[in-house]
């Protein structure tokens, strides 16, 4: 590995050679006695700082040519020295200068990078009416600012973690000392560690690598956009997981139950929150299971409808040419392309494409023949109350497609075997330790006081037992 | 290796063993011995609950099955006691299935269907035969509320329309009908047989076998509450009625206005089944696994070809269920005597394992 | 090593066969299964007797159709004519492409003559059938159940459903009516007693109402056909599976009081010659047998009553009372037992254990049910008690 040489036309000769994108440029000046090179990464190195923290301070210099006595003449807070010329290009390509000239023994590496960072604010997705509103944005030290100023213990570890062969990009694994399992923090680190990619553009990636099972459908990992939900879940014992260039930070060991619960539910009386969290899980339940029942109902068992509504159906359906398990698939099918295309589309054709959503596909489709209404109004509740539990959409979706199919193969015994090994599966998962149905299965009667029912704070003195964690009690 | 806590245990004994029972067990029992239904299922609890007790007593000792005859027999006997108890549990869980399978094309389907679409339950089966007997304990915790909801719904719609009144006279059918239906009940009453293989996957703690003993007569009375009530609402068209507990519901006042409720826990009840009728396979693939160690794919491959062999059976067996009911309780009902009351208790006499001494 | 490989693949390979099975179920869709669109979905049946054996009348509901502007139900009555009930089922299918459902079946009529005959000889096709509700009502009709079923009903789309409504639980609490299921009738019939009942249900003309209305109807909607409406204050009673009398409005609401069942029902009485109306606010009734000595019968009524009406002009005090007078209080309670007395009379001329005496003795005692099982009835004596009460 080559290192600075102090022949500044070799050493910015051997740079260019390893960095030869045009967007690398190199800025040369001279005070009274050195000639000085600046080499920089254009797009993401703040030029004006450069000029003023570093250029400036050296246009009168006449010292010695040492790395540290020049080094001493920089008013920059982040300034260090490096040798090798490849940790040289590295800290180039993150956005820091560096410093040569004629006769060095070292180059100075300058932290005068340019940060683009949106504001903090309310994510799209993590939304609670009472509560605080901040979420992550993309930066890693502002994300982990964040937790830290919720958390202002000295047991609060954020370790850093640089992942990606080509994207080096910084993984911030926070935990708390002597909450959070040993094993757990061990197992996390060694998992990141034993990743060998090229780009982690975004926290999404690690799931992946985190996973006990990765071809598994459902989630291992748990995910929140907000640093309030992020440090309760620390308090709680687990480990969390912030990467640069995400907003959206990991927890581990994850449960079901959390995704039923919200901040919000801890800022609201508790039986409010058990209604609501209830009332989630009802919605999620409906929104799998009524178009499957639905199909299977009219395919294999009239008896699930009281009769005046079969009548009623059976009047809706008389005239349309596809059976009813078609029928719902394709309005399945066009609610998922209508939601994708909404995601996908621009603002301001969004509202057209509302209009043929509801009107085009919706209403004339039905005169026209080709679906019926109840079809249309079974999709559009299960399409409202899949929304209720957010964080499971690309879990739950797949599974009413699959339910639906199911249904319209084998009918309502074929709901109820998925339903079972739905169960099994779910019921011998684990996630680092931990039961992912816990605190249902297995059955930890404390634990319920905050499940799916919410107990008011006094009752709730000791952390989550399913975490197994080496400080349970966290009320006095 | 994961273990089974007590109150799982006793989930499994108070909430799931006894839903096996409400199928087809109370018609065959009213075809036998008429209103004295309840006498034979009496009797059947009180032996089985006996025989829990016994076994969870084994339970103890922290040893398996395998072990406590390796350490008696020596390992080649073990072996081959294992294997022929593994057909046994084979045997046993052969008459739930087409009760099962019956009970399926009656209660979710309008009109017959073809055997076929029972045959994703043998892919359950497959996969849940593949797992430990040890990860159960999970899934009884899901499993027993379930049970609950399902029973309680059940039970709150048939109450009314019941004439307890209908059980009388005591005695009517005589000695040979109470014998004639404990014989027909006799394969029902596996339970105590049933726990053998876990033995040694019990988290045993003090009390576990009494209390284990308690919650499976808790069972018990339930599954004789519901008999009592079943005889209540059809009395002499009783024997008619088989897949008792998706009927007796049916006569609520409401139903007429939401229609069928009464599905939704039977439907639950259905979900609990699916787990119980695959666990004797369960129970025998574990039981194969302790006789020849545990290769790593061999669970997998056994509760395959054991699915798949079960599944052509049922195939082949279709329209010979009276039949084969028939000969389950008139011939070959003293097996059931034999493996589910005389082996567990004998099994008390199993010397301890020399690792455990 | 290739084999831990090729089982670490296995699962994956499983799930892409399984996938593929499924769809290829879902997109087949046929396991010989019925769906909604090829179902008849039978609201009524009515069963005649014929010289052929059965003729079995089939209402049919048929969807309106997206267009729903005009509401209800519409029905069609299809006849079909065979040996037994199941060819007749087997027959409809056969003419109409439709497969017959009966699990929303909820009124099987039986026709006069059908009715005279052991109807169990109709009825175990559906008890029988795995797929047919035992919950659905049973009834008699005066005159074929074809003419029944397939008359146009003026209170409702289907007759059916006209008949139905007859059968509600206030009905049944005003002591009009004694409904009955399939399956409780099936227990009267297979039970000791082999002795049940049905609603006797007429047909009577709705004057100065002709149909026009109909659109589904086609067995008897035809224009300008009478419309009809339907009363069951009778009932049939059975013995051994055959009508074998019929009981008075004044009989099935003594019935129905010593069931107990009456709530709202009015009975007519008499004060100094003039007739009062009174109105049942609670009923209590029982019906127990006694074997000390020669078998007695003890049927007793405990009614509280308030006046309801009078039959000629009353002034303002009167009305404003609910208080019923003592004489009218003691006619009552003549009138009452008049009407047990009429029922068990009836009931024990017809040979109809009506009130399940047999039962009750083989539920007390087997030896003497032995003893007494063939000659009960006809040695049976009554004695009634009425106790009728006013509202304070």
């Amino acid at each position: 590995m080559k290192n600075v040489t102090g022949n500044l036309q070799r050493d910015l000769e051997a740079l260019k050679r390893i960095l030869p994108a045009e967007d690398i440029l190199t800025f040369s000046f001279a005070s009274e006695e050195i000639d000085f090179a600046c080499v920089f990464a254009d797009p993401i190195t703040d030029k004006e700082l450069l000029g003023e923290q570093v250029v400036r301070p050296l246009l009168r210099y006449t010292g010695e040519r040492k790395a540290e006595a020049v080094k001493k003449k920089l008013t920059s807070p982040e300034v260090k020295t490096e040798r090798s010329l490849q940790t040289l290009a590295e800290e180039v390509l993150a956005g820091n200068p560096v410093l040569l000239w004629e006769g060095a023994d070292e180059g100075i590496v300058a932290g005068t990078k340019k940060v683009f960072i949106r504001a903090i604010a309310e994510p799209s997705m993590d939304v609670a009416v009472k509560g605080p509103r901040e979420g992550f944005i993309e930066d890693v030290k502002v994300n982990t600012s964040l937790v830290r100023r919720r958390l202002k213990t000295p047991e609060l570890r954020i370790e850093m973690m640089k992942l990606g062969r080509r994207s080096d990009t910084f993984v911030a694994v926070c935990y708390l000392e002597g909450t959070s399992v040993k094993k757990t923090v061990e197992d996390v680190k060694k998992k990141l560690s034993a990743i060998d990619i090229d780009v982690i553009p975004d926290s999404s990636y690690l799931t992946h690598f985190l996973s006990s099972r990765p071809f598994s459908l459902l989630k291992q990992v748990g995910t929140t956009e907000k640093p309030d939900i992020f440090c309760a879940k620390i308090a709680e014992g687990r480990v969390g997981l912030i990467v640069d260039g995400s907003p959206i930070a990991l927890t581990v060991p994850y449960l079901l139950v959390e995704d039923f619960q919200s901040a919000e539910d801890y800022f609201v009386p508790p039986y409010r929150a058990t209604f609501t969290r209830l009332l989630r899980l009802f919605a999620l339940i409906v929104a799998v299971y009524l178009p499957a029942f639905y199909v299977a109902a009219q395919l294999f068992k009239l008896q699930l409808f009281p009769v005046r509504l079969l009548l009623t159906i059976a009047g809706s359906i008389r005239d349309i040419p596809l059976s009813p398990s078609l029928e719902m698939l394709l309005v399945l099918l066009v609610l998922e392309v209508l939601n994708e295309a909404s995601i996908r589309m621009p603002k301001y054709v969004g509202m057209a494409l509302s209009v043929v959503g509801a009107l085009v596909l919706g209403e004339t489709a039905v005169s026209a023949g080709f679906v019926s209404t109840p079809a249309i109004i079974i999709i559009a509740f299960s399409g409202i109350g899949l929304y209720a539990v957010p964080n499971l959409i690309e879990q739950t979706s797949v599974l009413r497609l699959v339910m639906l199919l199911v249904a319209g193969s084998v009918g309502t015994y074929g709901i109820i075997l998925v339903t079972a090994f739905l169960l099994l599966y779910l019921a011998t998962a684990e996630n680092f330790g931990a039961p992912v149905l816990a605190p249902f299965a297995p059955m930890l009667g404390r634990d319920l006081r905050d499940s799916l029912v919410k107990y008011n704070l006094g009752s709730l003195p000791m952390r989550p037992k399913t975490l197994k964690s080496p400080n349970r009690r966290r009320l006095k | 290796m994961k273990k089974i806590s007590p109150r799982q245990l006793f989930f499994f004994l108070a909430c799931i063993a006894p839903v096996g029972k409400l199928v087809l067990m109370p018609s065959r029992l009213v075809v036998e011995a008429k209103n004295d239904l309840l006498f034979p299922a009496l009797v059947g609890f009180a032996v089985q609950t006996g025989v829990v007790f016994c076994v969870l007593l084994l339970a103890k000792r922290g040893e398996s099955f395998a072990d406590m005859l390796a350490a008696t027999f020596g390992k080649i006997a073990a072996k081959v006691l294992l294997c022929v108890f593994a057909a046994f549990l084979l045997f046993a869980a052969f008459l739930p299935l087409l009760e099962q399978k019956l009970f399926v094309q009656s209660a979710f389907y309008d009109t017959l269907p073809s055997v076929v679409t029972f045959a994703p339950f043998f892919l359950f089966s497959a996969y849940l035969c593949a797992k430990p007997l040890g990860s159960l304990g999970r899934i009884w915790d899901i499993l027993a509320p379930v049970s609950i909801v399902g029973f309680a719904g059940i039970m709150l719609l048939s109450v009314g329309s019941a004439d307890y009144g209908a059980l009388l006279p005591a005695g009517a059918a005589g000695a040979g009908g109470f014998w004639r239906g404990l014989a027909a009940a006799a394969s029902w009453f596996f339970d105590g047989a049933l726990l053998l293989p876990f033995l040694g996957k019990i988290d045993y703690r003090r009390g576990t076998a009494w209390k284990g003993a308690l919650a499976y007569a808790a069972g018990g009375v339930a599954v004789l509450f519901f008999l009592a009530t079943f005889y209540g609402v059809f009395a002499e068209i009783a024997l008619n009625q088989p897949f008792a507990f998706t009927k007796t519901s049916k006569y609520f006042s409401g139903i007429t206005v939401l229609g069928r409720i009464d599905y939704l826990f039977s439907y639950a009840l259905a979900l609990v089944m699916a787990f119980f009728v695959a666990l004797p396979v369960q129970a025998c693939v574990d039981c194969v696994k302790q006789a020849f160690g545990a290769p790593k794919y061999l669970p997998a491959a056994l509760s395959v070809l054991l699915n798949l062999g079960l599944f052509f059976l049922a195939l082949g067996l279709d329209y010979r269920f009276v039949e084969i009911m028939q000969v389950f309780a008139q011939t070959l009902f003293w097996i059931f005597p034999v493996f589910c009351v005389a082996v567990p208790l004998l099994c008390l006499l199993l010397r301890r394992s020399h690792a455990s001494q | 090593m290739r084999l831990n490989k090729f089982l670490k693949t296995v699962p994956m390979k499983l799930y892409a066969i399984l996938a593929a099975i499924v769809l290829l179920a879902f997109f087949s869709n046929d396991f010989g299964l019925v769906d909604i669109q090829k179902t008849a979905i039978i609201l009524a049946v009515g069963i005649d007797k014929t010289e052929q054996g059965v003729a079995l009348t089939s209402q049919i509901a048929v969807p309106k159709g997206s267009d729903r502007t005009t509401g209800g139900t519409s029905s069609v009555e299809i006849r079909t004519e065979n040996a037994t009930v199941s060819d007749c089922i087997s027959d409809l299918q056969a003419r109409t492409g439709w497969v017959p459902k009966l699990v929303f079946c909820n009124l099987i009529l039986l026709g006069e003559e059908a009715a005279h005959e052991d109807v169990a000889e109709y009825l175990n096709y559906f008890l029988r059938n795995e797929y047919m509700s035992d919950s659905c009502l049973l009834a008699v009709c005066e005159g074929t159940a074809e003419e029944a079923i397939s008359s146009q009903s003026a209170l409702d789309d289907a007759s059916s459903l006209a008949i139905t409504k007859l059968f509600s639980d206030s009905s049944e609490k005003s002591g009009t009516v004694m409904k009955n299921t399939l399956k409780d009738f099936s227990i009267g019939y297979y039970g000791v007693s082999q002795s049940s009942y049905l609603p006797f249900i007429r047909t009577y003309v709705q004057e100065g109402a002709q149909g026009a209305q109909q659109s589904g109807g086609s067995g008897g909607g035809g224009q300008g056909e009478e419309q009809k409406i339907y009363g069951a204050e009778e009932t049939a009673i059975f013995s051994a599976g055959r009508m074998v009398a019929l009981l008075p409005k004044e009989q099935t609401l003594a019935f129905s009081m010593l069931k107990g069942n009456v709530y709202a029902g009015t009975f007519n009485t008499e004060e100094k010659g003039e007739i009062v109306t009174l109105t049942v606010l609670k009923d209590e009734g029982n019906v127990s047998l006694s074997m000390d000595g020669a078998p007695q019968a003890k049927l007793s009524l405990d009614v509280q009553v308030r006046l309801c009406c009078r039959g000629s002009a009353a002034p303002i005090e009167d009305v404003s009372t609910d208080r019923v007078p003592d004489e009218a209080l003691k006619n009552a309670e003549e009138t009452l037992r008049g009407y047990v007395a009429d029922l068990f009379e009836n009931c024990k001329k017809s040979g109809c254990d009506l009130f399940e005496f047999k039962r009750m003795l083989y539920r007390s005692s087997l030896r003497k049910y032995a003893e007494w099982k063939d000659t009960l009835l006809a040695s049976l004596t009554a004695a009634v008690e009425t106790r009728v009460t006013s509202l304070k």
